[in-house]
């Protein structure tokens, strides 16, 4: 197809330019023009990253073909402050806050902005509605929507311009004061650059291929005739690994590329480089591999029995890591407890979605330094185990951080990172990766699913006598970080109560399933659910107040935990108290008494959610009648 | 009604910095001309507001203003290690180091100026980038003092490393010391249930949290905020499903994530139980602040409609379908009591 000519005006200046047809306007405005301030999140007009105005009217740019860009005005996150100042909504998102990562920053000041021209007087419920179409995984959205509610008063005068400005403390005690996040500016104006905005001269991208089978023995690959497409610089498997291949954040397990087998649906097997993403692209399809598939395992319990399909070699019994722990006789103190609660509770594979799908850039520097920027969340652990696989020594490996564009744990395994370095000291040319959405979810880590069963005696007077817990959990195909995922769900796995008999066992499983990694609050979260649940459950049974049968068993100043160490100072009855004023409790046992409370809807809560009324009323229907 | 609501309690613990194993961070200061400050360590910011954290620390130690201080990229050819990003350590670990090594500098330049002017060490002061001698009228800015430092042939600069005193676990019962610092906390969740649909809206949030001592209240905040968020998420509805190793929700169409009009109001209650092992006292809240809330909300699901949601997601489907066990239950006559 012959090339677009595109003119519009964008950020206040003419442009006119030669565009592939093919192209989304994000693609024109980001690879073209250099407007990375509009983010691609999922190319899916999912989450809103890549927001833009277009001749007024918000769009989502990767939804947008570039052709229809012809004769527009177009808007971006770095054309809304002049010359390089802020906006008042960009200095109320800087004060109030409402930055984290940054990601998804640019595409939200797009929403608020748009939000407060179709309404400078807003309402913080209109103001959501406005801003659903826009995802957000690092904030929780209540200092954006505090943001968008001082820059609607400075620009209405309700509140002065000095709102929006830092307030100093007295006598330079800069600890404990709510100082302004210094990288907020360049969040909100786009000018940030994560590893999906950098570009070097002579770049290549690179495309990889990735495994259709969950379980297979890999018989061949042939890389010939995808080498031999016009355009493409390299091609490369596990046998281009000079080195001990293999890493994990505690087993070094997986290999750059699978090697021998694949062991799990979307695992890399190869990667393509061109200067044309593309022609990268269309190549993977003329790599071929012959897999022979091998019986799959998918379920924990099923992967721990004998005889059940093994993945790794070392690890015969399909167990990444038993954690046990032990405190007095449960037996026993089931035996003396009054009550006995039994329960089954489960949780599932959780995604990360931080805004920024993983992205790098590697380059070999005029030293022979093999060089990686990527926003990684451990560059030294990543650094160590590269210099092994590429058999390099530390000095000739080097890492440099990224904005990281949200990681919650899942940027912490070195899933990439090794593609690239491969392909840079192949090609001795800078290579680009991004991934997809896509990629990105189907590919990384996810939080352990967990299966817990649990079995607590009480006395009478609410004390606990004994618990019993175990837990099983699917750590999918590779190791990653489930060593340490179980060993935080057992440590912490009872709460912070002492008990004067616990047995804990936690075991994390390989299966054929995307692998599970380090996720934020890291087994934690899984094993204290079933212990906070279960605690509410026992308060039930025995007419005790859930603060009262927590405060009979808290940890005190020089508890003893459940692995034996002896803690000096514990907050745990602070927290109680705190938590049961602020919240205004009404005190009761947990007997499902919502209708007759007398502490609902109170100062704290948001009113419930009704969405569309507001407009179905604003067109003109009664404002009395119930939307059903 | 269809629409029902209820509230529900659940408490966290949590350790803070890397388990059962020797945590460690390096950082080096400078203090530099112009009277700004350099400091340079491998922090990683994921978002937290680390690299604001550690500007502010390092100002409040040095005696400048958290916008004078510079934080060197995070490069492992160019910066000291400072391990990674998560276990809730960064505050904790490099908190710790960047206040050592910046306390080191400052003690240099002090050193100096205790001569130029011929006072006792102990009576200089620096804050907010001025520096003065108690009790008398020797008073300067920052970057006159440093300029006297250089002319002088110092240039004040500070090294720290910060290490934990832990242990790994017996592998027998599990005894061990895996962290030396601990947080506690507790939230309330307060939820509508719509009975029609088996919708679950979580309209507040109180979150009680210990983080040791707060360097930014506001960023402690957005910790607590975006983690109960993402907890709402697991809690209700993010599933990341598999078909024999195919991903069954492999985009955002298929993948619910919370939106702006998913989440609750969150009231944050900020606990400080100062650490007293390391210099400034701090812990952390990273992940502490989501453990709370997912028990929380099952348990105003509880307390609302009388289900105990034991598997997660908390999906309408789900929801309704207990009811629905629930209604059953309720018309069989009770045999065993």
């Amino acid at each position: 197809m012959p090339e677009l000519r595109i003119e519009a005006t964008v950020n206040g200046r003419k442009v006119a330019r030669a565009a592939k047809p093919h192209l989304r306007l994000l693609d024109f405005l980001r690879d073209d023009l250099g407007y990375t301030g509009a983010k691609e999140g999922c190319g899916a007009g999912e989450c809103g990253t890549c927001s833009v105005f277009v001749d007024g009217v918000l769009l989502k740019s990767c939804l947008v073909p570039v052709a229809k860009a012809q004769g527009t005005t177009i808007e971006t996150v770095e054309g809304l402050g002049h010359a390089g100042g802020l906006t008042v909504l960009q200095q109320a998102f800087h004060k109030a806050g409402a930055s984290q990562c940054g990601y998804c920053i640019p595409g939200m000041v797009m929403a608020a902005t748009a939000a407060l021209r179709a309404n400078p007087l807003a309402s913080r419920e209109e103001i959501k509605e406005r801003l659903g179409g826009n995802i957000c995984r690092c904030t929780g959205y209540q200092k954006i929507f505090d943001a968008v509610e001082l820059a609607r008063d400075v620009r209405n005068g309700r509140r002065p311009a000095s709102a929006l400005a830092e307030e100093d403390p007295v006598d330079g005690a800069f600890i404990g004061a709510s100082v302004r996040r210094l990288d907020a500016p360049s969040k909100v104006s786009g000018a940030l650059k994560y590893a999906g905005d950098m570009v070097m001269p002579h770049m290549l991208h690179l495309a990889v291929l990735r495994s259709p089978h969950a379980h297979a023995r890999i018989v061949s690959i042939d890389t010939s005739e995808a080498e031999a497409v016009s355009g493409v610089e390299g091609v490369i498997t596990a046998v281009d690994v000079p080195g001990i291949d293999g890493f994990g954040v505690f087993v070094h397990d997986q290999p750059i590329m699978a090697r021998g087998k694949v062991r799990y649906v979307g695992e890399q097997v190869a990667a393509v480089a061109s200067e044309d993403p593309l022609v990268a692209r269309r190549a993977l399809a003329r790599i071929k591999v012959v897999y022979e598939t091998l019986p799959a395992v998918f379920d924990a319990h099923e992967a721990m029995r004998p005889g059940a399909p093994v993945l790794h070699d070392y690890a015969p019994d399909n167990i990444v890591k038993h954690i046990p722990i032990r405190v007095g006789d449960v037996e026993k103190g089931f035996a003396e407890s009054d009550l006995i609660v039994e329960e089954i509770y489960s949780t599932q594979q959780v995604e990360h979605a931080y805004l920024e799908p993983e992205a790098g850039l590697a380059y070999v520097d005029h030293d022979g330094v093999v060089t990686i920027v990527s926003p990684s969340q451990n560059i030294t652990h990543h650094r160590h185990m590269l210099s092994r696989i590429i058999a390099q020594p530390i000095s000739k490996v080097r890492f440099i951080m990224s904005p990281v564009g949200g990681g919650f744990g899942g940027k912490e395994d070195m899933v990439y990172q090794g593609m690239l370095a491969l392909m840079a000291m192949k090609t001795r040319r800078p290579v680009r990766l991004v991934f997809t959405r896509e990629e990105s979810i189907i590919t990384t880590a996810k939080r352990h699913p967990s299966h817990t069963t649990y079995k607590m005696g009480l006395m009478r007077d609410g004390r606990i006598r004994a618990a019993a817990i175990k837990l099983v959990s699917d750590g999918g195909a590779y190791g990653m970080s489930t060593e340490g995922v179980m060993r935080k769900a057992a440590i912490l796995a009872a709460g912070p109560y002492s008990i004067p008999n616990v047995k804990i066992d936690t075991y994390g499983v390989y299966t054929n399933n995307t692998p599970s990694g380090a996720f934020r609050s890291f087994g934690a979260l899984q094993s204290q659910f079933a212990t906070e649940t279960h605690l509410d459950i026992c308060a039930e049974k025995l007419g005790l107040d859930p603060f009262a049968i927590r405060r009979i068993n808290a940890m005190r100043d020089g508890a003893v935990t459940h692995t034996k160490q002896t803690l000096k100072s514990v907050s745990m009855l602070r927290a109680l108290d705190a938590t049961e004023q602020v919240s205004r409790w009404e005190t009761g046992a947990p007997t499902s008494r919502g209708d007759v409370r007398r502490d609902l809807a109170g100062e704290g809560t948001r009113p419930p959610c009704t969405l569309g009324t507001r407009f179905a009323n604003s067109a003109g229907k009664d404002s009395e009648s119930e939307v059903a | 009604m269809a629409r029902k609501r209820g509230r529900g309690v659940a408490a966290c613990w949590y350790g803070i910095a890397r388990t059962a194993t020797v945590d460690r961070a390096g950082a080096w200061a400078e203090i530099d001309d112009g009277g700004t400050a350099k400091i340079v360590t491998g922090v990683t910011e994921i978002g937290e507001g680390i690299l604001t954290v550690l500007a502010q620390i390092a100002a409040h130690e040095i005696g400048v203003r958290p916008q004078d201080v510079t934080i060197g990229d995070n490069d492992t050819a160019r910066s000291p290690e400072a391990a990674h990003a998560g276990a809730t350590r960064q505050t904790y670990m490099i908190g710790n180091a960047v206040a050592l090594a910046s306390r080191q500098a400052r003690a240099a330049l002090v050193e100096v100026l205790a001569r130029y002017w011929n006072v006792d060490s102990r009576t200089i002061k620096t804050a907010a980038g001025e520096v003065w001698a108690e009790g008398t009228n020797h008073k300067m800015p920052m970057s006159e003092a440093v300029h006297i430092a250089k002319s002088r042939g110092v240039v004040p600069v500070g090294s720290a490393s910060f290490g934990t005193d832990t242990t790994g676990l017996d592998p027998v019962d599990g005894s061990g010391r895996p962290w030396q610092a601990y947080v506690f906390g507790c939230q309330v969740a307060e939820v509508e249930v719509d009975t029609l649909t088996g919708e679950v809206q979580v309209l507040g949030i109180w979150a009680v949290h210990d983080v040791g001592r707060a360097v930014n209240p506001r960023g402690v905040e957005g910790q607590i905020e975006g983690g109960i968020v993402q907890a709402l998420g697991q809690g209700l509805m993010e599933d990341y499903r598999t078909v024999n190793g195919h991903a069954a929700t492999p985009n955002l169409a298929k993948y619910i994530l919370p939106t702006s009009l998913d989440v609750p109001h969150v009231t944050s209650v900020i606990l400080e139980d100062p650490d007293p092992i390391g210099p400034l006292g701090v812990k952390g809240i990273g992940e502490p602040a989501m453990i709370p809330t997912i028990p929380a909300i099952m348990n105003a699901i509880y307390d609302a409609i009388g289900v105990r949601m034991t598997s997660l997601p908390a999906t309408p489907e789900k929801v309704l379908e207990a009811m629905g066990r629930r209604a059953r239950a309720a018309r069989q006559p009770v045999a065993a009591e």
